[in-house]
């Protein structure tokens, strides 16, 4: 596979001549959307990832949001080589045992910023799925929090938050940054917040007194 | 940054409402709508009357959109507004008879410790709530549940700081002798 | 046995901090009444409005010049499972998009879940007249990356969701994402 990564970073070409040596495959029908120079350089990364045991369809998936936003071919063809190195990225941080989804979401925190060695910790800390704290992750960053404070705050709670504590945990800092509060200290404040509810949850059996 | 890519910040949008762009003051509504309604729900103890005062807090925000000095403030200036409505709704509900406790059902045994454990002591507190004086309830929840600073509040209700501070202290006070009361029942 | 006041308090803050959410009709209730009043116009005597007009700042137009497109309130599932998700078979949720238009002819949800294909899910006018346009989809577990598309020309992202960071094409896009194994 560091084969595949190395050639795959040097160049479209070789990409195909990987792809040459992967079992042929029947073209997804759905490519035939993009346009004839696009088409086979597209085409190849989606094999070579395929070979490469990787998820194909965010691929094809990012090639037809270019076709259907008319972009040129040189942009559609950077974004899925840039999402198929992501996705590679995410596999070696997360293990061979990452599902599809769970990839997805962590080629997007990586290409956001996030260390490859939070997403290790977030398998090690976390046994259930890992596609709601990638997510809430990633969407703190795009909402201006430093990813150093997300990241950190997402490890924090992955332990032992159900995946709506996480969302509501997201909702929290984003509104709390619209009304003015620097992204950091919006985070922080969250993460309190959030760490009494979830432990709360956790021994919630007592009588309904404050 | 990619973040302001797309024109939707405050600042942003503000702007565009104040050039024609009515429509682009949705955004502003959805954004501010829940947080919003979690002061209006406690402060007033009801949904309808909450979602009333909330109602009209935007339109006014609509309406006075000129007069928001600070743009990248917008949802502190909002704050204000509807603390205002808050007060104004309040008003008119308490002259309406209009019973504060959110589910009517519990009114009738409200230091019931029974209810309190379905709803997980959550009405044990709305009660608690409404038994406050409505300036002591108001400080209370811009301080503990909003996070607001006391200047801030200050700005928002109108009061100066130190009343604040003391209105903060004694809605503490009452609240521990309501709900030491409740437990007794 | 009386606890400790700190810990009396700091329970009923941690109750009442409970987010609240509002049915999103009260948003059209707004936009119908604010559309009452005549729009506001840039150049009065506002000094707030001139002071922005004139203050140095790169100016981006929404990708849809003056037309519609007030504000989006997609859903994400997971935070009000209650109203805009069924448990559907085979791990799917169905998850509510709406999105207000006024003036738009048409609006397609467009994304990851259906290929980018304007044509696969056109939204539906809540009424004869409304403003508000809205679909349904059933998802399983993924993040998904999607926008509006208006009268065919005009891509909207959704101003009441995550931003999807990678608009590597341009327009803006938004994230939703389904949780689960």
């Amino acid at each position: 596979m560091t084969v595949y990564w190395r050639r795959l970073g040097s160049g479209l070409v070789a990409a195909t001549l990987v792809a040459g040596t992967a079992a042929a495959q029947r073209p997804d029908p759905r490519l035939e959307r993009l346009d004839s120079i696009t088409r086979p350089v597209v085409a190849a990364l989606v094999d070579s990832a395929r070979a490469a045991a990787l998820p194909t369809e965010p691929l094809v998936q990012r090639a037809l949001e270019g076709a259907t936003k008319r972009a040129t071919a040189d942009r559609i063809v950077a974004a899925v080589r840039g999402l198929a190195l992501d996705l590679g990225h995410a596999r070696h941080a997360l293990g061979p045992t990452a599902s599809p989804p769970e990839l997805t979401a962590a080629a997007a925190a990586l290409r956001a910023g996030a260390p490859a060695a939070t997403l290790t910790e977030l398998r090690r800390v976390r046994r259930a799925s890992l596609i709601v704290p990638l997510a809430v992750l990633t969407d703190l960053v795009a909402s201006g929090v430093p990813v150093d404070s997300a990241a950190a705050a997402v490890l924090s709670l992955a332990a032992n938050a159900r995946d709506t504590d996480l969302v509501e945990f997201r909702r929290a800092v984003e509104r709390d940054i619209a009304l003015g509060a620097p992204p950091a200290s919006a985070t922080a404040a969250a993460v309190a917040n959030a760490a009494v509810q979830v432990n709360a949850g956790a021994r919630q059996q007592r009588p309904g007194r404050p | 940054m990619g973040i302001h890519s797309v024109g939707t910040s405050d600042v942003d949008v503000v702007r565009r409402v104040l050039g024609g762009d009515t429509a682009a003051y949705a955004t502003l509504v959805a954004r501010y709508r829940d947080r919003l309604a979690r002061y209006a729900v406690h402060m007033l103890g009801n949904r309808e009357d909450a979602e009333e005062a909330l109602q009209d807090a935007f339109v006014r925000a609509y309406r006075s959109l000129e007069r928001c000095d600070d743009p990248a403030r917008f949802g502190a200036w909002l704050y204000g507004i509807l603390v205002n409505r808050c007060r104004t709704t309040g008003a008119r509900a308490a002259r309406r008879g209009r019973v504060f406790v959110r589910d009517e059902a519990a009114l009738n045994g409200v230091a019931h410790a029974s209810v309190a454990e379905q709803t997980e002591g959550e009405d044990v507190v709305c009660w608690a709530l409404a038994r406050l004086t409505p300036e002591y309830r108001e400080a209370f929840l811009l301080k503990h549940v909003e996070d607001l600073e006391y200047e801030e509040m200050a700005r928002v209700t109108g009061a100066g700081v130190s009343a604040l501070k003391m209105r903060v202290k004694r809605a503490r006070e009452q609240l521990q002798v309501i709900l030491r009361e409740a437990e007794r029942v | 046995m009386f606890e400790p006041d700190e810990e009396l308090i700091a329970r009923v803050v941690q109750q009442l901090r409970r987010p609240v959410t509002v049915d999103s009709g009260l948003d059209a209730r707004v936009m119908a009444q604010v559309g009452r009043f005549p729009a506001h116009r840039v150049g009065g005597t506002a000094r707030a409005a001139w002071r922005w007009l004139t203050r140095p700042r790169m100016v981006r137009l929404s990708p849809l010049g003056g037309l519609a497109i007030a504000a989006a309130f997609a859903i994400v599932a997971l935070a009000r499972p209650d109203r805009y998700s069924r448990t559907a078979p085979a791990g799917e949720r169905e998850f509510g998009f709406v999105v207000v238009a006024p003036r738009a002819a048409t609006v397609s949800l467009v994304g990851d879940f259906n290929d980018w294909d304007a044509a696969r899910t056109p939204m539906q006018r809540a009424g004869k007249q409304a403003s508000v346009w809205t679909a349904v989809l059933p998802l399983t577990p993924g993040r998904y990356r999607y926008a509006f598309l208006v009268d065919g020309v005009s891509w909207l992202a959704d101003p009441a969701a995550p931003a999807a960071r990678d608009d590597e094409f341009g327009t803006p896009s938004s994230v939703v994402t389904v949780g689960g194994s």
